[in-house]
């Protein structure tokens, strides 16, 4: 049971992160590499903000989605949107959005420096409960709760809202969009800022949980994540948390039984195996081909 | 001077290789993050053979370790690729790059790797062997880059279906640059290790990867000297911003990161899009001295298509339904009918675009089944356009059918490695075919244009020289007059009457009935994928049930206007004169029945 609920944990993390990222993905076609740099990013800010003002979590979590929405915006308008339409724009993003989230790491090293930053120590309640048998700390439930009801309240906006509608026709056929009117400038950015809103608090919640943040903590998430929407299926909501959660159990699970110098061999062995039996991820729809 | 910057030296000619293997893959379309990975298996295995003596005395160590790594690096890409070459765009990206981690975390989980503490390596490299290693393998791509094979690439980069229909085997070209890829990378890993004299697996990353694909693309891929640029320009930024005095830990990687930003957004083409190239390196030849003789199309009459009651159903959907058709050599076979009725369908079936699902045939002796690849077919003799055009738009004209006459010309690949004089005349002949068609469709004066430059109509043009470059038998054309004005579809028409003079059996569908039936031997008309007529153009103009197909449909506009043709008195004209023009063909005079069609107004 205790295994069972870290996996849910880490997995709740991995699915935040990932499911900005095949937002994304699925609405503009495009895969934002700076998607790391922002999970760096919020949780260093988050540190710095705490650390200055003292705010209780649920101050900082408003403040953090601000600052990622913020960043995603930059993304969009510095990295992606002058590539619009040329021919390679789906390649050259990869790059420019490298160079970007380069840009924005050594900014926050230009801030904070190279070393490891850390919570006050006392800066959040470390109660700890006891369910069915396992303990877990408030923090890693409240951590669970809100990554579970931000994944929720996107979901909802996409399948439900206008803005959301537009985002699914930029999806479909953005040329048929811009002549039906929609500004698809805008929506283009409100995608990335929502993007990077949920990668900036993945950032944060992640911290939270290790109670360590450093330059490099982006990467490894960010290649987890990669895992993560392609076993969910690229562009599916849904798939990114079933992805997100699958991943987080079979890794707690792996340092538990086979030990964890194997560990990260579970995501890439998982993703893999899924290209391979299942390009389309488990939620995908398969794209065909027109002659 | 030159001992104090050794070492940066060496490094670009290294780093160079490595961009080398991302380009081999990038050429081909492909984008594959496992070079690196490849490149840590080449070097740790290679640690296991390398002796420390020369083999038998002359052999010397390093040059066993280059070959059994580039043997390695080539076949571990084969294993890979076995299952991820079907996968296209980041699907691939995700796949190689899950791979490379996975060759890391295995690697660092053995004893024979000495794990994360690393292996100590002997040093063999200096710049002048790493300069000599770049400079062959820069040589090789260079002399790529002109030959069959390199165009080829250049294709599938650009299409992969109208590649198909070219005769090219996408799936084992792609898998091609692969194995050279990998070998490069494996070139990259035994050298890289025995200059820096120690290795761990986890120098190997993502990040390295990444590092070696801006190198790559940065550098750019439309030349082959794009890697070399890339490498020099990355690897000198942090050195000349230290030599100007920039030390702060942040103020670097900003710099780089603007720099690459810059880079990417206003150089589409790289570094290597600087340097001014003529913009088409092959000029027309229309010389026919270099006009090679080719083998003879089959005689004309014998037959070449036969379908007896082919099928294609998507679920419960009949797009077409039991066609019988023989198709002769030297026969212009027009297919009409209105929008929706299969015609498209069918040529794809013709051409193994779509399996059928019901019936048999065989095109050009090759049995139409569900395994059967276009590109067979398309070695065959079968050469086709689309109706939505597929040119290679970054290629110019020249190029586009350059491509198209893979079908007839010999891989020049070796030739051109050592500069043998039947590659010149090998490629001169290729050129003086290519010219040539671009000369019969009359876009002799464009050859040097970007094919996605051209206007609409000479787009279509260019498709028809790309398949006529094929030399082939069977020439199927998809609404070729679409987007032309009168004049030009009458240009078209003389055309495809003049290629079944040749011989070449045509397969035509349009909409422009009157053109049809001015060109067709015999016309088939499809509605709801069965075949409602099928004669000779005088009997189809005055069927009713095609009329009735037309005017009932109440389709798009291009339905009223045929119908409109159709029912116009004009009709009798077109097949009177035609009558006239081809008195071989029986156009016997229907100007008598042309009052029916009034009737149906």
């Amino acid at each position: 049971m205790q295994l069972f609920l870290d996996g849910i944990f880490l997995g709740s993390i991995y699915a935040l992160f990932a499911i900005g990222f095949t937002l994304v993905f699925g609405i503009l076609d495009r895969l934002n590499l700076a998607h790391a740099a922002v999970f760096t990013a919020g949780a260093l800010v988050g540190i710095e903000i705490v650390t200055v003002f003292g705010v209780p979590i649920w101050l900082l979590i408003p403040i953090v989605l601000v600052v990622g929405a913020i960043l995603g915006i930059a993304i969009e308008r510095i990295a992606f949107r002058p590539l619009a339409g040329r021919h390679d724009a789906h390649f050259a993003g990869l790059i420019s959005s490298i160079a970007f989230g380069a840009i924005i790491l050594s900014l926050l090293q230009a801030l904070y420096g190279a070393d490891t930053r850390r919570f006050p120590a006392d800066a959040f309640p470390t109660t700890r409960v006891e369910i069915f048998g396992a303990t877990v700390s408030l923090l890693q439930v409240v951590i669970l709760i809100i990554s579970v009801s931000l994944m929720v309240v996107l979901t909802w906006l996409v399948a439900k809202s206008k803005l959301g509608r537009g985002m699914r026709t930029i999806a479909e056929n953005p040329h048929a969009a811009a002549v039906l009117g929609l500004n698809v400038g805008r929506i283009s950015s409100t995608t990335f800022a929502l993007s990077s809103a949920l990668g900036a608090v993945a950032g944060v919640l992640f911290t939270l949980n290790v109670n360590a943040a450093s330059l490099g903590i982006g990467h490894a998430v960010e290649l987890k994540a990669l895992a993560v929407i392609i076993v969910g299926g690229m562009g599916s909501l849904p798939g990114a948390l079933v992805g997100g959660l699958i991943l987080g159990l079979a890794e707690v699970l792996a340092v538990n039984y086979i030990g964890s110098s194997w560990r990260d061999m579970v995501a890439f062995g998982l993703l893999f195996l899924i290209l391979i039996l299942r390009p389309q991820g488990l939620f995908g729809a398969r794209k065909t081909r027109e002659v | 001077m030159i001992a104090e910057y050794s070492s940066l030296i060496t490094l670009i000619a290294l780093t160079a290789i490595l961009a080398y293997s991302f380009y081999a893959v990038l050429i081909a379309g492909q984008l594959s993050l496992a070079q690196v990975g490849l490149a840590s298996l080449a070097a740790f295995t290679s640690a296991l053979v390398v002796p420390s003596e020369p083999l038998f005395g002359f052999i010397p160590p390093l040059v066993i370790g280059i070959v059994f790594g580039m043997i390695v690096g080539a076949f571990a890409a084969f294993i890979l690729g076995l299952p991820v070459i079907r996968l296209r765009g980041v699907f691939l990206a995700i796949a190689t790059l899950a791979f490379g981690e996975m060759v890391r975390i295995f690697l660092i989980n053995q004893t024979w790797t000495n794990g994360a503490q690393g292996l100590s390596f002997a040093k063999l490299v200096g710049p002048g062997v790493a300069w000599i290693a770049l400079i062959v393998v820069a040589y090789w791509f260079w002399r790529l880059s002109g030959s069959r094979l390199g165009r080829a690439f250049a294709a599938i980069r650009e299409d992969e279906l109208a590649a198909t229909t070219m005769g090219i085997d996408v799936p084992r070209y792609r898998m091609a640059s692969f194995v050279i890829a990998g070998a490069v990378a494996g070139l990259y890993g035994v050298l890289l290790a025995h200059f820096s004299r120690f290795a761990d697996p986890n120098e190997f990353s993502f990040t390295a990867a990444v590092d070696g694909l801006v190198t790559a693309v940065v550098g750019g891929v439309t030349l082959f000297i794009g890697p070399v640029l890339g490498s020099a320009f990355l690897s000198l930024l942090p050195e000349v911003q230290r030599a100007i005095g920039i030390d702060a830990g942040w103020i670097r990687p900003t710099i780089s990161g603007v720099l690459l930003l810059v880079v990417i957004l206003f150089l589409p083409g790289g570094l290597s899009g600087l340097i001014p190239v003529r913009k088409s390196a092959k000029r027309l030849n229309v010389d026919p001295s270099f006009q090679p003789t080719l083998p003879a199309l089959p005689a004309v009459g014998s037959e070449l298509v036969n379908l007896s009651g082919l099928g294609k159903s998507y679920g419960g959907v009949h797009a077409v339904q039991s066609v019988d058709l023989t198709v002769n050599a030297g026969e212009v076979l027009g297919l009409i009918g209105p929008n929706g009725a299969g015609k498209t369908t069918l040529v794809n079936m013709v051409t193994g675009l779509t399996p059928p699902t019901t019936g048999t045939g065989s095109v050009l002796g090759v049995p139409l089944t569900a395994s059967t690849k276009a590109h067979r077919l398309a070695q065959a003799g079968v050469a086709r356009t689309f109706q939505q055009i597929k040119l290679f738009n970054r290629l110019s004209a020249l190029e586009n059918v350059l491509v198209g006459g893979y079908r007839i010309t010999q891989d020049t690949l070796l030739r051109r490695l050592f500069f043998l004089p039947s590659a010149r005349r090998l490629e001169r002949e290729a050129v003086a075919m290519a010219s040539a068609q671009l000369v019969r469709v009359g876009l002799g004066e464009k050859a040097a244009n970007a094919a996605g430059d051209l206007s609409y109509g000479d787009q279509r043009r260019l498709e028809i020289a790309r398949a006529l470059a094929s030399h082939p038998s069977l020439l199927v054309l998809d609404e070729p007059a679409a987007g032309m004005n009168h004049v030009e579809a009458a240009s078209l028409s003389e055309l495809i009457r003049s290629l079944a003079a040749d011989g070449i059996a045509v397969l035509v569908i349009e909409h422009n009935v009157r053109m049809m039936l001015a060109t067709c031997d015999r016309i088939m008309v499809l509605n709801f994928g069965e075949i409602i007529a099928f004669g000779e153009p005088s009997e189809i103009a005055r069927d009713p049930r095609v009329l009735e197909a037309y005017l009932g449909s109440a389709g798009s506009d291009e339905d009223v206007e045929a119908a409109s043709v159709l029912a116009s008195e004009t009709l009798a004209h077109v097949v009177d004169d035609r009558a006239a023009e081809h008195p071989e063909h029986d156009g016997a005079a229907a100007a008598d029945d042309a009052t029916t069609p009034e009737e149906n107004r």
